[in-house]
């Protein structure tokens, strides 16, 4: 081989897969390996289990079959290459064909056995006393197998008793956390090592009072799941401090001076409680109760304290629960704090429903109104922010000295009033307007001619109202309407602006207002005199609202008026005085009255109509449903006709 | 509310102390009411630290017992201020730009009359605790602008200081003609400043009458 060119030979390894296909695209499908089980499954094929190492007759068939085998891959590296394929696998054949032979007999045999012709099974005799013992010892075993298998039942239940005991736990707790945080939501709460403490005092709000105001709150988790739950349940319970229990009102009244003082002190009316709200928490009412018991307390206890330290010529009197003072004379105002605790409920049945209830509620709120106020101002945002140079104070306060405010703008800046001066300046209007009204309804009713008419005014003040008063006679409103007068009700004083311009003060007596409406009545009848005439077409003569003749009046002046007719013939004279009532003249002219004595003065006939002598009329008796109806038909008739 | 005058009548052979109680008789047979007492005080402060030669401007800080929560400042004839109380407190923090003359400081004080719609106070004015001149501010609180009532005001002020009474104030003249100009704190504080002026200038003249 030397010598010659080298020739360049290639060697590839054989394909070891097959080609499947080729692609259009030149792409080689290779046929997929065997995977190992595959590949276990060919060789085992390869098995032949009819050889096997015990029988001879195969023997020579499965040498022969061995020199087949040898002598087809000659040119294999091994026939020694087959004999360990053949060993791992032999004593598997080996094992198999033991048991299929195995299994052969048996089956005949059961085959033969069930024929019953020749073959018969018989049990085996046992001795009783080698019998005995192999009993106890299944017993034994027996019942350690129980035993071992109640124990595993046994934890397995108890595992499952504890996770449904937690479970159930786990569901009361959260009931309890929804509970809270629903209670959190509406209420402050804080946690104080491991209670869960609340507030409910107006601190936060700007009041104060002293009172901590603290409340706790409380698990109440120990019912059972399993019965039924009741409908007020509540996993969560409150507890408020022993003298915030119950209920409380401020009530305040007016009376007529109480002549003994003996039994002051002792007010503790009841009212029915409030139905509880439906849906609200048991807690939730209980709260409120007890914040409103606080708020009333602390009501009663600025006032209290107001009437100790502030002067009036009268002084007020604290006594216990009550609170006195005199707005007017003769008169009293009790402001009594009523607190009523739970278990005392059941056992006043309920006497003081008896008195009449003057319990003024309009009163008691505006205090609640007052108090929030208090502290509304305390904790007020026009307080900050504000300049660091200037000390605390509302803003215009704080302007006035740039501003160059004189006193009278600082005074009305600055509160002057404290709560029970401004409560008892309300119940003070609330009374007065209450006995005008009162006094008006009073002569409204007792006098018919003429006829009054109140007009209130929807929109008034704590400290001011007024109404009009009309004083009308029935038929002739459009003609007789001089006397209006308007009424501003003050605290102490009454205001009457009348149409003409005059302004007059009235003290708090009723009799004045009375006295004064019966005046205007009167003086009423003889302008309704004077417009009458005006629409009759008479000629008023003369009037004077005040006559100084005849008798005096007590109460206010009388009142005259002269009318002629329209041809002068005749004249009616009207006197009308608030006591005295009223007396109408007339006066005829001289032709007509009988008893005058001739005189030898007049001369001529034409004298004789002018007017003479007077005659007075029976008022009561004339026809008329008031008096300027019989005014008018006394002026129709004494207008002849033409 | 705010239309006053104060003017200062002399009183010639008299005490200072002796014309008042006159002027006092005389408002209470008018029907004055007595309400009180009042005072102004005006206090200098100069300027420091001037670079040239010219004279420092004074600045007057005055008090008012009607305004009691406020404190004016006042340079003659310039710009006014009307603050707070606190400004007593800055000007004392002022020391280094404004130093007070402490000799200078002017007082009114005395009686509060009202008579319906009128106020009149009476005040001796004093300087370092001593009386020199008297002081009379009228005030018609029915109306704010001045030129209005300047007639009605000179008409009532005649008839209890007699010949004394006075013109019109220049501060009134000097406002604007036609806009409605109402009067102010700060007219009735000039008008007082003037006074106190006169007053620091006549310095001579009341101890020789007092002798």
């Amino acid at each position: 081989m030397s010598g010659s060119p080298a020739v360049r030979v290639s060697i590839e390894s054989s394909c070891e897969r097959q080609v499947q296909e080729v692609s259009l695209d030149g792409v080689e499908t290779y046929v997929p390996p065997l995977s190992m089980s595959q590949n276990l499954a060919k060789l085992a094929q390869r098995i032949d289990f009819g050889q096997g190492s015990d029988s001879d007759e195969e023997d020579l068939n499965g040498e022969s079959r061995e020199s087949e085998w040898s002598k087809q891959n000659p040119d294999e590296e091994g026939p020694v290459k087959f004999q360990p394929c053949l060993w791992p696998w032999d004593s598997v054949r080996n094992n198999l064909r033991s048991a299929l032979t195995e299994m052969c007999v048996l089956h005949d045999v059961l085959s033969i056995v069930k024929e019953k012709k020749y073959m018969a099974l018989d049990p085996v005799s046992q001795d009783p006393t080698v019998a005995k013992a192999p009993q106890v010892f299944q017993l034994i075993s027996k019942k350690k197998s129980l035993a071992t298998a109640a124990q595993v039942l046994l934890k397995g239940a108890e595992k499952l008793s504890k996770s449904v005991a937690e479970s159930q736990e786990q569901r009361r707790q959260r009931d309890f956390n929804a509970e809270l945080l629903h209670l959190r939501s509406q209420w402050k709460l804080r946690k104080v090592g491991d209670k869960i403490l609340g507030d409910l005092s107006y601190r936060s709000a700007g009041s104060l009072f002293t009172h901590h105001g603290t409340f706790e709150v409380i698990k109440n988790t120990d019912i059972d799941l399993d019965k039924k739950i009741p409908d007020d349940y509540c996993p969560l319970n409150v507890q408020i401090p022993s003298d915030l229990e119950g209920s409380a009102y401020i009530k305040v009244s007016i009376q007529k001076q109480a002549p003994d003082i003996g039994d002051l002190g002792t007010v503790n009316l009841f009212r029915r409680q409030p139905k509880a709200r439906p849906g609200a928490q048991a807690w939730h009412s209980k709260l409120e109760a007890a914040q409103n018991v606080l708020l009333c307390k602390e009501i009663f206890a600025q006032l209290s304290r107001e009437a100790v330290q502030i002067k009036s010529h009268i002084p007020h009197i604290v006594v216990k629960n009550q609170i006195i003072s005199q707005p007017f004379p003769g008169l009293q105002l009790s402001i009594s704090l009523c607190h009523s605790s739970v278990e005392k409920k059941n056992q006043r049945t309920s006497p003081d429903k008896t008195k009449p209830d003057d319990h003024l509620y309009v009163l008691e709120h505006n205090l609640h109104q007052l108090i929030r106020e208090f502290h509304k101002q305390t904790l007020s945002s026009s307080v900050m922010p504000h300049p660091a140079s200037v000390p605390f104070g509302p803003k215009r306060l704080r302007l006035a000295g740039p501003m160059a405010y004189d006193k009278a703008e600082i005074s009305s800046l600055q509160p002057s009033d404290g709560l029970l001066e401004k409560i008892i300046k309300q119940a003070k209007h609330i009374f007065l307007r209450s006995r005008t009204a009162r006094t008006i309804d009073c002569l409204a009713s007792r006098i018919e001619d003429p006829q009054i008419q109140a007009h209130w005014s929807n929109i008034n003040d704590v400290y001011e109202s007024s109404v009009k008063v009309l004083i009308t006679s029935q038929g002739y409103e459009q003609i007789c309407k001089s006397i209006q007068l308007q009424l501003n009700i003050g605290v102490e004083q009454i205001r009457v602006v009348h149409r003409d311009g005059r302004v007059i003060t009235l003290s708090h007596q009723e009799q004045e207002l009375q006295d004064f409406l019966l005046s205007q009545m009167s003086q009423h009848q003889v302008h309704a005199v004077q417009q009458l005439a005006k629409v009759m077409g008479w000629h008023v003569l003369s009037f004077s609202n005040h006559v100084g003749l005849g008798a005096i009046e007590s109460i206010g002046n009388a009142s005259a008026i002269t009318v002629a007719s329209p041809n002068g013939e005749y004249a009616i004279s009207v006197r009308n005085g608030p006591e005295s009532g009223c007396k109408v003249l007339v006066q005829f002219p001289r032709c007509q009255a009988k008893d005058l004595p001739k005189s030898d003065v007049l001369q001529d006939g034409k004298w004789s109509h002018l007017r003479g002598p007077y005659k007075e009329v029976h008022w009561s008796r004339m026809e008329g449903r008031n008096f300027v109806y019989k005014m008018e038909l006394l002026m129709a008739a004494l207008t002849p006709c033409p | 509310m705010r239309c006053s005058v104060c003017q200062v009548p002399v009183a010639e052979g008299k005490s200072v102390q002796q014309t008042v109680d006159q002027l006092h008789k005389k408002l209470e047979q008018l029907g004055g009411v007595k309400q009180g007492s009042f005072f102004v005080d005006c206090e200098t402060y100069h300027t420091t630290g001037n670079a040239s030669g010219q004279p420092s401007k004074l600045l007057y800080v005055m008090h008012n017992s009607e305004t009691p929560l406020s404190c004016l400042a006042l340079y003659e004839g310039g710009p006014y201020l009307t603050a707070d109380a606190n400004f007593d407190v800055l000007m004392v923090k002022l020391k280094s730009h404004f130093q007070n003359a402490k000799g200078h400081k002017v007082e009114s004080r005395g009686a509060r009359y009202r008579y319906c719609d009128f106020l009149v106070k009476l005040g001796t004015v004093t300087m370092s605790s001593s009386a020199r001149g008297i002081s009379v501010e009228v005030e018609y609180c029915a109306c704010v602008v001045p030129g209005d009532c300047w007639n009605l005001m000179k008409e009532f002020m005649q008839s209890f200081l007699g010949s004394n009474a006075p013109e019109i104030p220049s501060v009134f003249t000097s406002k604007p003609e036609g806009l409605f100009a109402p009067a102010d704190c700060m007219d009735t504080m000039s008008q007082y400043l003037e006074l106190f002026s006169k007053v620091r200038k006549q310095q001579v003249l009341p101890g020789s009458s007092v002798r």
